[in-house]
């Protein structure tokens, strides 16, 4: 009996052995000559130590809620049990979320990997021993690029908006091109987006640079960074000495440009629906076709971003507008709420986000007045330099935008809701003055019933069509 | 004889020893299967109630205002969390919710440049019409900026993820700032 006992806690010890080395296995991260053992907790690591290796400092912050990684300039933001890192300023998805540990957290190899180590410039690489953290992200990932130009009498701010953080220089080579150079990303374009510009003919990209082609005589005046969305900036203009002006009989080279109307919705995407069965898909290609014969009638060639019940992108309809470099932009649309009683019509023209804030002080201050609150003081924000050079373009949408809702004001029974303005995804991105207008609510009965009605689709075709044409004559 | 009794009793006394140093030992290591925070990271600094502003919708389309006593902590993040709890509950008077469907918060983050960051609930199916995009995306952001003056924009994450936009109108890619559009003068 007892003889037997012996092979028993035998198999016991090494079972505990091999179970304790098994739940107490390490990693071991080497980097600049140094190597740490890191506390492996089943397909986790421990995160801390890697980080302190390459000597980023990492702590619980209390008021953010969220683990804050400080390295440089860098800040990156997680919290144990979500997928998302906040990497200066920006969200990211990750595949999967940290946890807490005995150490503080843990997480995957990829998640340290990808979501920790690439935004501080560094990446991890397997050695026989563990992994080796090596300086430069991954020059493999992409950064994609969203160009967008802006002319002024004498210069044009280009701005490339990355979808990620990603250290750029602009740089002017001997040949004179001009240049966008990434450290650590291959630049992508974005298909969508469109380039109007009198200066800049195309930006294109090549391994980890972006190529500028400018007009002749156009080059790099200055160029910075943005965070928030990361953006690089490039002032271009004139370099070299201005030729000798041409005469002011010269013909001046334009083209008939069309007004793009966009019928909202389409496809399996029906939008908002009266009680009656009448979609705003529907609506809205009734009343774009009907807009589109006052526009002509008047004289405007016009294209329409969808001419059937077919669905396209969001960000294909403005690529339309952007093509074919439309003189306006027109998204048709019909609402809905939840009150019932809620109607009328509304014309809405593109936020920046940051114009909205210019008032946020005093929104603060009178709604707390009037709702007997206390008032806090609110600090400024900065006008940034993406909004500048926009200002022409939103500031002409205003100008349109009042000309439609002018006219909708005046057709009968219809109540006035106003110009808003609000970052809509099919107005970002239009390098023309772009408008949406909502023709009316689906969800008010009596609305509903109108709206229906061959009649009242003409008349808001007709009222639309006279705010685009009196907005067209006085520009 | 005594040498194999010996050998027994050591050999329990190392067994015994190492399932000890296992189970009660300081290094060992243990993972929340679902990694819930909650009970491991700092407990909010309790404050005093303090009367915050709210906003839900009107019967005229617009956000209004109700005037409500909640205790807000003074870590940033969790005052965001308290405001947002207040409006998924809803409204208490004539007023109706912003967000029309069940929803729980399930995160806050706030980064260094004044954005908060809020997860909530998807909705359980597909939702239209602009207006009802816009007066739940003002009704949150709105709600959050006027009571946390240390933020400057707020983006809303559904069920972990951005969302490009709910109902095909808002762009809610990114933070959105404080727009006073929507509220009723």
């Amino acid at each position: 009996m007892r003889r037997a006992l012996i092979p028993v806690l035998v198999l016991l010890i090494g079972t505990s052995v091999l179970s304790g080395q098994e739940m107490m296995q390490t990693v071991e991260f080497q980097y600049a000559g140094r190597g740490v053992s890191v506390p492996r907790i089943g397909s986790r690591i421990e995160v801390i130590p890697v980080l302190a290796l390459i000597g980023a400092g990492a702590e619980y912050s209390r008021a953010a809620g969220t683990y804050v990684v400080t390295y440089g300039e860098h800040t990156l933001q997680f919290t144990p049990g979500h997928r998302l890192v906040l990497a200066d300023g920006d969200l990211h998805d990750t595949t999967d979320a940290p946890v807490p540990s005995p150490g503080g957290v843990a997480a995957s190899f990829e998640f340290i990997d990808r979501a920790l180590l690439a935004p501080l410039g560094f990446r991890l690489e397997p050695i026989p021993q563990g992994y080796r953290i090596a300086v430069g992200a991954r020059f493999d990932d992409p950064v994609i690029v969203r160009p967008a130009a802006a002319d002024f009498d004498a210069t044009t701010t280009l701005v490339l908006t990355l979808d990620r953080a990603a250290e750029a220089i602009a740089r002017v080579d001997d040949n004179g091109e001009i240049t966008v150079v990434f450290a650590d990303a291959s630049p992508r374009l974005d298909p969508s987006s469109r380039l109007r510009s009198n200066r800049v003919r195309a930006v294109s990209s090549n391994g980890q640079a972006l190529l500028i082609t400018t007009a002749p005589n156009v080059g790099l005046l200055d160029w910075h960074s943005l965070d928030s969305p990361p953006r690089v900036i490039l002032e271009l203009g004139r370099v070299f000495p201005t030729p000798t002006p041409a005469p002011e009989y010269a013909p001046v080279a334009t083209g008939p440009s069309p007004v793009v109307i966009d019928p909202g919705h389409g496809g399996k995407d029906t939008g908002a629906a009266s009680d009656s069965g009448l979609t705003e898909r529907d609506l809205t290609l009734a009343v774009a076709r009907r807009l589109a014969g006052e526009l002509r009638a008047r004289g405007h060639q016009v294209r329409l971003t969808r001419d059937d019940g077919e669905g396209r992108a969001l960000t294909d309809r403005t690529a339309i507008a952007n093509r074919v470099e439309a003189e306006v932009f027109v998204s048709l649309h019909a609402n809905a709420s939840n009150f019932s009683s809620v109607r009328g019509s509304e014309t809405y023209y593109m936020s920046l986000d940051d114009q909205a804030t210019d008032e946020a002080a005093a929104a603060l201050a009178e709604l707390e007045n009037e709702a007997g609150g206390e008032s806090e003081e609110r600090s400024d924000l900065d006008l940034i330099l993406w909004d500048l050079a926009q200002a022409s373009v939103l500031n002409e949408s205003a100008e349109l935008a009042l000309e439609v809702q002018t006219r909708l004001n005046a057709l009968s029974n219809i109540r006035d809701r106003g110009v808003k303005q609000a970052p809509f995804v099919v107005l970002t991105g239009a390098t023309m003055p772009a408008i949406l207008v909502e023709v009316g609510f689906l969800s008010n009965p009596a609305e509903a019933e109108r709206l229906a009605t061959p009649e009242h689709q003409q008349a808001l075709a007709g009222a639309i069509a006279q705010g685009i044409d009196a907005f067209l004559r006085q520009r | 004889m005594t040498r194999r009794v010996f050998l027994i009793i050591a050999a329990a006394a190392v067994v015994l020893a190492v399932l000890l140093w296992l189970f009660f030992g300081p290094g060992r290591p243990s993972v929340s299967p679902t990694g819930a925070p909650v009970d491991v990271l700092p407990t909010p600094t309790p404050a005093p109630e303090q009367k915050v502003m709210l906003l839900f919708a009107g019967p005229d389309g617009l956000l209004h205002p109700e005037l409500r006593n909640v205790p807000l902590p003074i870590e940033v993040h969790e005052r965001v969390r308290a405001i947002v709890a207040e409006v998924l509950i809803g409204p208490v008077g004539e007023l109706q919710p912003v967000v029309p469907w069940e929803a729980e918060l399930n995160a806050v983050f706030v980064d260094g440049q004044g954005a908060a960051f809020i997860d909530i609930t998807p909705p359980p199916e597909p939702i239209d019409g602009s207006r009802i995009e816009l007066l739940l995306a003002y009704g949150l952001v709105d709600s959050i900026l006027l009571n946390c003056p240390s933020l400057t924009s707020v983006q809303i994450l559904f069920g972990g993820h951005e969302v490009p936009t709910l109902t095909g109108h808002l762009d809610l890619s990114r933070p959105l700032k404080l727009n006073k559009a929507f509220i009723a003068s």
